[in-house]
């Protein structure tokens, strides 16, 4: 009779054998590497079908769509589009953070997949980036006469988008300044910010790369949508040294808001439309848009390459550049309206937010505002390194 | 009376005849394979989606690392990337492991008594108790942290405590501290080495620690030379299953901590959802991998053979 | 600490009480344990024997009374600081240490010097040289056992404690550890303190018996005294068998008192009487009472009651009759096969006869004892 050790031998062997083969194979198959994730407009193409199927798949950020007051379930302006045009929309808040997005569809888009998805709402540099991958769809200026009529005229003519004719923006926010006013005396430039020994360890500055370093370059006296790698370079030196002194407690995303409220933090870089929400709450929380310059940044409407209701997504970006939709839209949203004549429109809903710097931004703040330059691939990974490892990651 | 008659002849002490080892129907052949027919759904499994991401993942790692990830990545050997990753970030990994440690090392203090006194002083507190462990587990984890961030203001009542009684200078602060990172860790992961520690004290055979007792051993050497020693499978278990997620964990330095105080995740996080540096992100996953499985190996390597009479028993 | 003691003296329970809530397991004990005896509790189960053990042991704190040693009160003293060792019932070796190591363990504890000797002469006494390295898991019950024995002994107590030392072992086993336990403790002279249910187990090991019932002493005394003379009718059934006669005693008259018992006039000597008015049992062990055919063959002096023989049932060693008396009750003899008499047949008339000093009194709650069916054998069989 066999021992057990002899019955387990060549049992053994096979199952080594064919683990090694597997791992072997899928170092192999692996082994070739990741295909590049840029798409050729000519290998993918989607076919339209909004003329045989009146629905579209709009997936936005959370809060980003006015909310009937009475009624949570209703999205007033959202359902007279729905009323209006006869298309069935299907919203979905599930934008949380655009790395996360990118993380999500990035496999499905390379490989020119379907991603459920017919228009979505993302930040100009991932939109930027998402275009260069060759990822978005082309919109038909005639189809969009409201845009064309109604867009800010600082928001056309970006780097990334120069015939305006892929990218639109749903709003648009200002990257400034905000501080406390129970815990610190005024703070006016990121210069302070830096630099002021009671502001040590209580400032928070943002982990996007372009809204911090944007702020820095003009706070030098640079141009954030045309600098030099030297320029960059001095910003962040600049901004290295402030680490180590320690003056800057964190990089955050969203979350500096309740820390800004509760006073732990006495000031930071902020977005402008939470600055107003925490202004609601309490009035000695400000925003500052600092001489040297604010960034201006938008979140795009955008139609994946894969997407099949285009016409139906224009139709919809279209209803919402109208004057009047826009200003209920901005009336619910708090961020900067991108839509001219929202703010006489919105003089007859809310004559305070009409006034509101923050939503309908005056020309002389409008002039100090830059939206960051495009980058390329290599400059992105080169700047995005270096201020990541300043950042502590 | 009692019957006071003669022992039977037949001693209980002679062994009972071992039983001829026998094989039951089925044939050999079956016998063999059915072990395995049973193993391979949980073993395909672990392929799929374990084993192939893994392999993935090692791919990945030896990337030529100037690919991106709108141009591609060809695989490259490039092993490189791991001296580069080392370098760079050795802090980062230094790091991990000595929040992790020290937060091991706080939970030690605080889980040993604690999984002690719900497992043999409770009596009938005991269900309570154990649900408080558990509890926190029932919310989320970053809501957890979360919660901690509130505790720890600078504007709370603890801080301010602390300024008061000078255990803080006037303006010093508990938030974006290592001090603030190792506590997160410490409570966030506290439950994972109580639970198995309880566990295997609960099981303990009373009347040992009784007769240790008994022998002269005052409470502490008790714990020491009885308890410890047979809580040790749980305690090794704890031990593993607090130390492996704390040193990977990202977001009690990014919540509680400041840039100075990320771990080797925060810069995994950072490589592959902001850098789109996928090579450095796998070899950086690699490296903390191995880093961990070196330090299980060794904890079990040190452990085995005292709790195990298989393995030293016999004559000497 | 035992070494730095004089020698311990007599153990003195003193109103020892132990209650768990609204139970009381132990009931104001006291009693005395002499230095270098070998003495018993014994009892049923739940009898409070074990928890009076566990309070010299300090395992367990008194509700109220002493323990003392000498003249050293422990009973405020942690189990840990006390000069006396435990056997437990289980044994309770440390699982994960060798059998050298398990032994040594009160030795380091105490910070003892020569430990390594001293644990070697004592697994060498406790029959396990040889043994040192294996793990308690490995060993059978028996060399459980033995280790347990060395494991309290080598620290050389002043009183060694032993809870059920027997019970987990079988027969052949047990009588074989019983002889080992007598010996070492005759060897080393320690006070050992025996808890058992086990009557045959208590009276061949031990000088004193003592007998819990509900947390009471019944009574206290050498092994014989307590079988031919028991205290009380728990006492005279827990050993042994025992017929009892429910009786009423009409007083002492002379050295003797008289008793009536279903209409015969009956007499027992009165030292042989722990009661000698009202309600009494009258009893008298099976192997006391002897069988007679006719009046002529009953030894004057002895007191007598006719019967018929029910049942017989052969043992080897003897024979066992059931009787029933005249007014339907029930006695059980036994008699020695010793070549004399031939045996009874059933439904023989006899005549069941007994020395009168062989008899003892005992009181009778009346209440109680009315409902029993009278006259018949209690007792545990065997």
């Amino acid at each position: 009779m066999r021992t057990p050790l002899s019955r387990r031998g060549p049992v053994t062997l096979t199952r080594r054998g064919l683990i090694t083969g597997v791992l072997g194979s899928a170092l192999v198959a692996a082994g070739c590497g990741v295909e590049g994730a840029r798409q050729d407009p000519q290998d993918c193409v989607t076919e339209d079908r909004s003329a045989s199927e009146p629905t579209l798949a709009f997936s936005n950020w959370p809060q980003y769509l006015d909310v009937d007051e009475d009624d949570p379930t209703k999205r007033p302006t959202l359902d007279d589009f729905v009323a209006r045009t006869g298309i069935r929309v299907t919203y979905t808040e599930d934008i949380n953070d655009n790395n996360e997005f990118f993380g999500k569809v990035r496999q499905q888009l390379a490989a020119c997949r379907g991603i459920d998805r017919d228009l979505i709402v993302l930040t100009d540099w991932l939109a930027a980036r998402m275009i260069g991958f060759g990822w978005i769809q082309q919109l038909d200026p005639a189809r969009l006469p409201n845009v064309r009529a109604n867009l800010l005229p600082q928001l056309a003519n970006r780097s990334f988008d120069p015939d305006g004719r892929i990218a639109v923006p749903w709003q648009s926010g200002l990257a400034g300044l905000a501080y406390n006013g129970r815990v610190t005396r005024e703070v006016r430039t990121v210069d302070e910010l830096l630099t002021r020994p009671d502001l040590k360890g209580r400032v928070t500055l943002l982990s996007e790369m372009r809204d911090t370093m944007g702020l820095l370059l003009q706070s030098a006296g640079h141009d954030p949508a045309n600098f030099t790698d030297d320029q960059f370079d001095a910003a962040l030196a600049r901004l290295e040294r402030a680490v180590a002194a320690g003056q800057i407690r964190r990089f955050t995303g969203n979350d500096y808001a309740p820390e800004l409220a509760r006073g732990d933090i006495a000031a930071c870089l902020a977005w402008s439309g939470d600055a107003i929400q925490l202004a609601a709450g309490d009035e000695r929380v400000r925003f500052v848009a600092p001489e040297e310059g604010v960034l201006l940044f938008s979140d795009n409407l955008l139609v994946p390459k894969t997407a099949t209701h285009r016409a139906n997504a224009e139709r919809l970006i279209d209803h919402y550049y109208d004057p009047a939709v826009a200003a209920r839209l901005a009336a619910y949203v708090n961020y900067i309206c991108p839509v001219r004549g929202a703010r006489e429109e919105m003089e007859r809903i809310d004559p305070e937010l009409a006034a509101n710097p923050l939503i309908f931004p005056d020309d002389a703040l409008l002039n100090r505002a830059r939206v960051f330059m495009t980058l390329d691939e290599e400059q992105e990974r080169r700047y995005e390194t270096a201020f990541q490892r300043v950042i502590g990651a | 009376m009692t019957d006071r008659s003669a022992p039977s002849p037949a001693s209980h002490r002679t062994p009972a005849a071992r039983p001829a080892a026998s094989v039951p129907g089925g044939g050999p052949g079956r016998r063999r394979v059915l072990p395995y027919l049973l193993v391979l759904p949980g073993v395909a499994w672990l392929v799929l989606f374990f084993g192939l991401p893994l392999v993935q993942l090692a791919a990945a790692s030896l990337y030529d690392p100037t690919g991106s990830l709108s141009t591609g990545y060809v695989f490259a050997w490039a092993f490189g990337n791991y001296p580069d990753a080392l370098a760079t970030y050795w802090p980062h990994l230094a790091r991990s492991f000595g929040y992790a440690g020290l937060a091991l090392l706080l939970a030690l203090a605080l889980g040993c008594p604690l999984a002690y006194a719900i497992a043999l002083r409770a009596g009938r507190w005991r269900n309570l108790l154990l649900v408080c462990v558990v509890a926190p587990m029932f919310t989320s984890f970053l809501v957890r942290t979360l919660a901690w961030k509130t505790i720890l203001s600078d504007q709370g009542w603890l801080v301010g405590l602390l300024r008061d009684v000078h255990l803080l200078a006037p303006d010093g602060r508990l938030l974006a501290t290592p001090f603030a990172v190792v506590l997160g860790l410490t409570y966030n992961f506290l439950p994972l080495l109580v639970l198995p520690l309880y566990a295997s004290l609960e099981r303990l055979d009373r009347r040992v620690l009784e007769a240790a007792t008994d022998l002269y051993a005052d409470p502490l050497r008790t714990f020491l030379t009885v308890t410890l020693p047979l809580a040790k499978p749980g305690l090794v278990a704890g031990v593993l299953l607090f130390f492996i997620p704390a040193s990977g964990d990202y977001i009690n330095a990014e919540l509680l901590g400041s840039p100075n105080e990320y771990m080797v995740g925060n810069v995994i996080d950072s490589a592959f959802l902001v850098r789109l540096d996928h090579p450095q992100g796998a070899a950086l996953s690699f490296l903390l991998m191995a880093a961990v499985l070196g330090l299980v190996v060794t904890l079990l390597r040190h452990t085995r053979g005292e709790g195990s009479p298989a393995l030293d028993g016999g004559a000497r | 600490m035992p070494d730095d003691d004089p020698p311990g003296g007599d153990l003195h329970l003193v109103d020892l009480s132990k209650r768990f809530g609204r139970v009381t397991a132990v009931d104001s004990v006291s009693l005395t344990v002499p230095q270098g005896s070998y003495f018993a509790l014994l009892g049923a189960s739940g009898c409070g024997k074990t928890t009076t053990l566990r309070m010299v042991a300090g395992l367990e704190r008194p509700t109220g009374g002493r323990v003392l040693l000498g003249d050293r009160d422990l009973t405020g003293l942690r189990p840990y600081r006390r000069p006396v060792n435990t056997v437990f019932q289980s044994y309770a070796l440390f699982p994960h240490l060798d059998v050298f190591d398990n032994v040594a363990f009160g030795l380091r504890r105490r910070g003892v010097r020569e430990v390594p000797e001293q644990v070697r002469r004592m697994l060498a006494l406790v029959q396990l040289d040889g043994y040192e390295r294996r793990r308690p898991g490995q060993l059978s019950g028996g060399q459980q056992q033995r280790v347990a024995l060395a494991r309290a002994l080598v620290n050389r107590p002043r009183v060694l404690l032993l809870d059920e030392p027997l019970a987990a072992l079988d027969l052949t086993l047990r009588r074989q550890m019983q002889g080992e336990l007598k010996r070492l403790q005759t060897d080393l002279g320690t006070t050992f303190v025996h808890v058992t249910h086990d009557q045959e187990e208590a009276m061949t090991l031990a000088d004193t018996v003592a007998v819990l019932h509900a947390g009471r002493v019944e009574q206290l005394g050498a092994p014989a005294d307590l079988y031919d003379h028991p205290a009380s009718a728990f006492v005279a059934t827990f050993l042994g068998q025992c017929n009892l006669l429910a009786a009423e005693a009409a007083g002492t008259a002379g050295d003797e008192v008289a008793v009536t018992a279903y209409g015969l006039r009956l007499a027992v000597p009165a030292d042989r009487a722990r009661a000698d008015r009202g309600a009494v049992h009258l009893g008298v062990r099976p192997e006391k009472l002897r069988l007679a055919g006719t009046a002529d063959e009953v030894p004057a002096g002895h007191q007598q009651i006719p019967a018929v023989v029910t049942d017989v049932t052969y043992l080897g060693s003897g024979t066992r009759y059931l009787l029933r008396t005249g007014w339907g009750g029930e006695l059980s003899a036994y008699t020695v096969n010793d070549g004399t008499g031939a045996r009874l047949p059933v439904g023989a008339a006899v005549l069941a006869h007994w020395v009168p000093r062989h008899a003892f009194l005992l009181p009778r709650d009346p209440v109680e004892r009315a409902a029993a069916p009278a006259g018949e054998p209690v007792g545990a069989p065997g």
